[in-house]
């Protein structure tokens, strides 16, 4: 049975910032959904409100055609890892997880269950404290499991994991989905998502840029880039210009040339009997699509006076 | 189970596992279970109430021995005036349980909010009012016990050192039930405020410092004065009504005083109306 997560017209606004603006997406069981965005875009905050943490200032989100708040036991509904830190330090592990299952009337052997699914079996009775970021967010992962959930979410799950510890999340999130559940990953790097995600839901400041599958984002980055190494740039500029496309100079004797495919490129400067020294087609990556598409989103970038 | 989809469900994927998701509705049971746990897997708890019940009993034990070895000599007033029940559980005792269980209560809940836990908590149970009943139930609960405990146990002590010099007062004696209830509800009255002020201000130092001046600083200061309008105020403070009222044997009855009647209800009102609150607060805000 498939239960869909649904985000309608959601809108949060702390005093004059509007963190999440008129936000509509709908997350479908069986794929993996990559939430992606730059930092302050407002994915956790969209989070927050579809598990009613936060109250929106408009708009609704709902689990399964229900708002989420109006569940008891959540843990049986929703599987979430918001923020690895959001646990006691004081607390084992096992003790953290026994109070959450029994809290949603899961059985204790859940707890064994889990911890040993998400590798942590061996520090079970260690103090959270004492964990690692990686350990934590494996925790984390693991009272999201706990109740065995139809949906799970996750809040930039990698951070804090090392390598082998990232290929075991993209294998679980794929295994969670491929067993027909709601799978919504949250991530500011597109390359997060290119091997694990099935479809997007872009945002930056708070609105939607792009809802759609993984394929057809990628198609956004095929925009081909030519590049042409040649001792007359100027010329040849001037001649792919006419022809419509757009040649920026890219060092010395060089140009990125865009809107013409390579073999057009070559043809105009054979025809103008213009030399070239290199010609090479550049595929953009997912990375690149995506750093384009939210370039102007990003709230704090770099050099950024404000 | 095959349960047939309902109309809104969306086709499920291919290969799609059924997930019957019952929603046995949790029972209140087992969030108290839930913060049973809680409670107790914070080594801080045990050492807290421990060493709390180890300060409380070594006063009262030393007062006690204290007015044991000096009673020869007092003179005849200082006889007629002494009273087993102060040395038993003196105001110092008051203000250290009230601190103790008060910052207790505080922490349960700042701790919470300051770790982020609070986040984890309502997205396993997402009703806020149950998940705060059931934190006030367990608080007030085991503070109950422990009042009860430090009540009759430093009254047994003290009254067994001070038989030897004939003065110990029997637990059913004219006076001393009603003495024994109130130093027990302490603990549980001072848990449950710390519980609503800490909801309210979620902020350690701010909570513990509030919790301190509300129920045992300021109404420390407050000396019954001739301004009617002022004796009416002290005596909506719990630590007040202790003093002049309920730790009494024989409560003294003027009108610049608290009558027992009212002190009793100023004793159920600040911890419903303190739990009430930490409900609303926590229901109302995001987190």
């Amino acid at each position: 049975m498939g239960r869909v997560i649904e985000v309608n017209g959601l809108t949060k606004r702390y005093g004059h910032v509007l963190a999440v603006n008129d936000l509509s997406f709908t997350v479908p069981p069986g794929q993996v959904t990559g939430f992606l965005g730059p930092n302050g875009a407002g994915k956790s905050t969209t989070m927050r409100m579809i598990l009613g943490l936060n109250r929106p200032s408009a708009g609704t989100a709902t689990i399964d055609g229900r708002p989420f708040s109006e569940r008891r036991a959540g843990l049986r509904h929703v599987g979430a890892l918001l923020d690895a830190g959001d646990v006691h330090p004081g607390r084992n592990a096992v003790a953290h997880l026994s109070a959450l299952a029994r809290g949603n009337g899961l059985p204790r052997r859940r707890v064994r269950q889990v911890l040993e699914e998400v590798g942590l079996a061996g520090a079970a009775r260690r103090r959270v404290g004492g964990f690692s970021l990686g350990m934590r967010q494996r925790l984390g992962i693991a009272s999201a499991l706990l109740g065995d959930p139809p949906v799970l979410m996750f809040d930039e799950p990698v951070n804090g994991l090392d390598p082998e510890g990232v290929r075991w999340v993209r294998d679980l999130f794929r295994r969670l989905a491929a067993e027909g559940r709601t799978v919504l990953v949250s991530s500011h790097l597109m390359s997060e998502m290119q091997n694990t995600a099935d479809r997007l839901v872009v945002v930056g400041r708070g609105s939607l840029i792009a809802e759609e599958t993984v394929a057809e984002f990628a198609a956004r980055g095929t925009r081909a880039r030519v590049t042409v190494r040649t001792p007359e740039p100027a010329r040849l500029a001037a001649a792919l210009t006419a022809a419509g496309a757009v040649a920026a100079a890219d060092g010395h004797e060089a140009l990125t040339v865009t809107g013409l495919p390579a073999a057009r490129v070559g043809d105009l400067a054979l025809a103008h009997r213009i030399p070239l020294h290199e010609l090479t087609t550049r595929t953009a990556s997912l990375e690149e699509a995506f750093m384009e598409l939210t370039a102007d989103q990003a709230e704090y970038r770099a050099g950024d006076r404000r | 189970m095959t349960a047939p989809a309902s109309p809104r469900a969306v086709a499920p994927a291919p290969g799609a596992r059924r997930h019957p998701v019952a929603d046995p509705g949790v029972r209140f049971r087992d969030l108290l279970a839930a913060e049973w746990i809680k409670f107790w897997s914070l080594r801080s708890t045990r050492w807290v109430l421990g060493l709390g019940l180890l300060l409380v009993l070594g006063g009262t034990l030393q007062k006690s021995l204290d007015a044991y070895n000096s009673w020869p000599t007092f003179r005849p007033m200082e006889k007629a005036h002494f009273d087993p029940l102060t040395t038993a559980f003196s105001g110092v005792t008051a203000t250290l349980i009230m601190i103790g269980a008060g910052v207790m209560g505080a922490l349960t809940i700042v701790g919470e909010y300051s770790t982020g836990l609070i986040r984890t908590t309502l997205t396993a149970v997402p009703a806020r009012g149950r998940v705060v009943a059931a934190k006030a139930t367990v608080m007030a609960a085991v503070m109950l016990v422990l009042g009860a405990a430090l009540s009759l146990s430093t009254f047994a002590v003290s009254q067994a050192i001070l038989s030897g010099r004939g003065v110990a007062l029997s637990p059913g004696a004219s006076g001393v039930p009603h003495v024994l209830v109130a130093n027990g509800l302490l603990a549980p009255l001072s848990a449950l405020v710390g519980m609503g002020v800490g909801a309210l201000l979620r902020h350690t130092a701010g909570t513990v410092a509030t919790c301190c001046a509300v129920l045992v600083i300021a109404p420390g200061f407050f000396k019954p004065t001739v301004h009617q309008w002022a004796n009416d105020v002290y005596a909506w403070f719990p630590f007040y009504d202790w003093v002049n009222c309920l730790s009494q044997r024989h409560p003294r009855s003027a009108p610049a005083l608290p009558t027992t009647t009212g002190s009793w209800i100023v004793f159920a009102v600040w911890p419903l109306v303190s739990a009430a609150l930490a409900a609303i607060v926590v229901r109302r805000r995001d987190v």
